[in-house]
């Protein structure tokens, strides 16, 4: 048995693991199911066939060594049954989602253990398929969808003789170069010279919340220090809930076509929207970070190797009111840029130096809002699949590490799907719809005039 | 230089390499994402031992664009 190191990404959750006390903090789950008649043997069979071709699948860990460190290796085991769920009694498919939900609560415990379950399921309403429960450090969402999308194709394939899906790229080798690369001296010492100059030209971070400047001022008396620059983060109250908004196809394709005419991406649009609200709910201030997480595939390999790839950096922009709408997207376009050049780094490190230069308190941070911006996943590649209704659900963990996390993606009605998971022990749906409200305020007003200065938005908005 | 460059363009995009010319730009032929041009660029640092400034990535839109800033870098020009 080879074992490896974890990589950055891995890591980045392993990390919450230890620091949240609990490995539902890293729990993925989701259903993927269609309206048609299914042979769960045949699936079956296509699912047992997976774990042997997604190696990723039969990722386990060993237990932590006296510094907490863990590594991982790629058991031969393949389950010997898939287990089939009817939740027709449900009623509703709505009704077997809150059962399901349930079960992405659940938590993979314990050393050398399996991390992938899959069930098949009968699902109210003429649906069937599968539910897959993972530990994120085996796949990002990414991953997962090309999981889904390759269990599927198999079933089409041995079902109705379609084209047999090309053989994944093997996880051990994509990893192996992960590493090699990741441990190169040069590209380390770049990496680690373009953050630290990084902190030398802006100096230390400034926290803000989507609650206004109230966080940080209880956070400076709590610490008894009126000069401090971040704050709390909530490591006990866990429960995350969901509040989703769906953009409708028209405005959503002036926001796709706003970004194609003027060469910005949707990621470094939704950044200066999150960040200009945060400024405005915290009293104009310049200086604001948002974790942005990117999905390090690139090549063929990267994207059918699965994996967990997905890691976040923070998006930091000083952005003076006089700025124009347009000159400020190019100004995070071009920060980000910077950062994608540097994006094999480990963002630990990049903390690490935070806390060495700053000294900043246990337990604190400078940021409250994550985004992740997700392009169009299809899972349905196949024709003979085309005219079939779908049901895809993603269930929350239930466990958020973060405040508030966005999710933005386009999905296959035309809508941008705008999701918050936010802690509610700090977080209500109000908070939410507020945030919601003013950033699609922001965001058209800098769509129908382009030069319009960011203080002018924040002023009327 | 071509022929290695080319090489791992084609990991990258659904074009093998003998289709990838001088005129194949990266947004629109190829459609790579920033951060897929990006990582690009810094597998190219490795792979010819090179240094881009942040700046070096402004302006290159086709292959040829790139090769040109690869040789000036190595010095084969």
């Amino acid at each position: 048995m080879k074992y490896y190191p974890l990589t950055a990404a891995q890591n980045m959750h392993w990390q919450w693991i230890r620091e949240y006390g609990t490995q539902q903090v890293s729990g993925v789950s989701i259903v993927a199911s269609m309206k048609a008649p299914m042979d769960f043997e045949l699936l079956k069979k296509c699912i047992l066939e997976e774990y042997g071709r997604y190696e990723c699948m039969r990722l386990r860990f060993t237990k932590p060594d006296r510094n907490g460190v863990i590594k991982q290796y790629i058991s031969k085991e393949i389950p010997e049954d898939i287990r089939l769920a009817d939740l027709t009694g449900e009623g509703t498919l709505s009704g077997a989602d809150a059962v399901m939900q349930q079960w992405a609560y659940q938590t993979f415990d314990g050393d050398n253990v399996p991390m992938c379950e899959i069930r098949m399921v009968e699902l109210p309403e003429g649906y069937r398929g599968m539910f897959v429960h993972m530990d994120h450090r085996l796949v990002d969402s990414s991953a997962l969808g090309v999981m889904v999308s390759d269990i599927f194709r198999l079933y089409m394939h041995y079902q109705f003789g379609s084209a047999k899906p090309a053989e994944p790229a093997s996880f051990a080798k994509v990893l192996e170069r992960d590493l090699a690369r990741a441990s190169e001296p040069r590209r380390l010492e770049k990496d680690r010279r373009f953050w630290s100059e990084h902190f030398d030209t802006y100096g230390e971070p400034l926290y803000s919340d989507i609650q206004g400047k109230s966080v940080l001022e209880e956070a400076r008396k709590r610490h008894n220090d009126p000069d401090l620059r971040a704050a709390d983060i909530e490591r006990k109250e866990l429960f995350v809930t969901v509040k989703d908004y769906y953009l409708e196809p028209k405005p959503t394709k002036r926001l796709l076509n706003f970004c194609t005419e003027n060469n910005i991406s949707m990621t470094n649009l939704i950044l200066f929207v999150m960040r200009t609200y945060l400024s405005k709910v915290n009293d104009g201030q310049e200086d604001i970070t948002i974790e942005n997480f990117i999905s390090r595939r690139s090549t063929h390999d990267e994207w059918s190797s699965g994996g967990s790839r997905t890691i976040m950096f923070p998006c930091r922009t000083i952005i003076r009111p006089e700025t124009e709408f347009l000159e400020a997207l190019y100004l995070i376009q071009q920060s980000q840029n910077q950062i994608y050049m540097h994006g094999n780094y480990d963002p630990a490190f990049i903390r690490e130096e935070e806390k060495r230069r700053y000294g900043t308190p246990d337990d604190t941070g400078y940021v409250s809002c994550y985004l992740t911006y997700q392009p169009m996943m299809t899972y349905n590649t196949s024709e003979k699949l085309k005219n079939i209704p779908m049901h895809i659900n993603w269930f929350a963990n239930g466990a958020a590490t973060k405040k508030m996390y966005l999710t933005v993606s386009p999905n296959e009605k035309g809508e941008m799907k705008f999701s918050f998971h936010y802690q509610t022990v700090k977080l209500d749906e109000h908070d939410i719809e507020l945030m919601y409200y003013y950033m699609m305020r922001i965001l058209f007003m800098g769509i129908e005039d382009s030069h319009i200065t960011v203080g002018e938005m924040l002023g009327r908005a | 230089m071509e022929t290695k460059f080319k090489e791992i363009l084609a990991q990258y995009t659904t074009l093998s390499a003998d289709e990838i010319t001088e005129s194949t730009r990266f947004r629109d032929d190829m459609a790579l994402s920033s951060l897929d041009f990006m990582t690009l660029l810094g597998e190219v640092e490795d792979e010819f031992d090179i240094e881009f400034e942040e700046s070096d990535a402004v302006g290159i839109f086709t292959v040829g664009d790139a090769l040109a800033l690869i040789g000036r870098k190595t010095g084969n020009e």
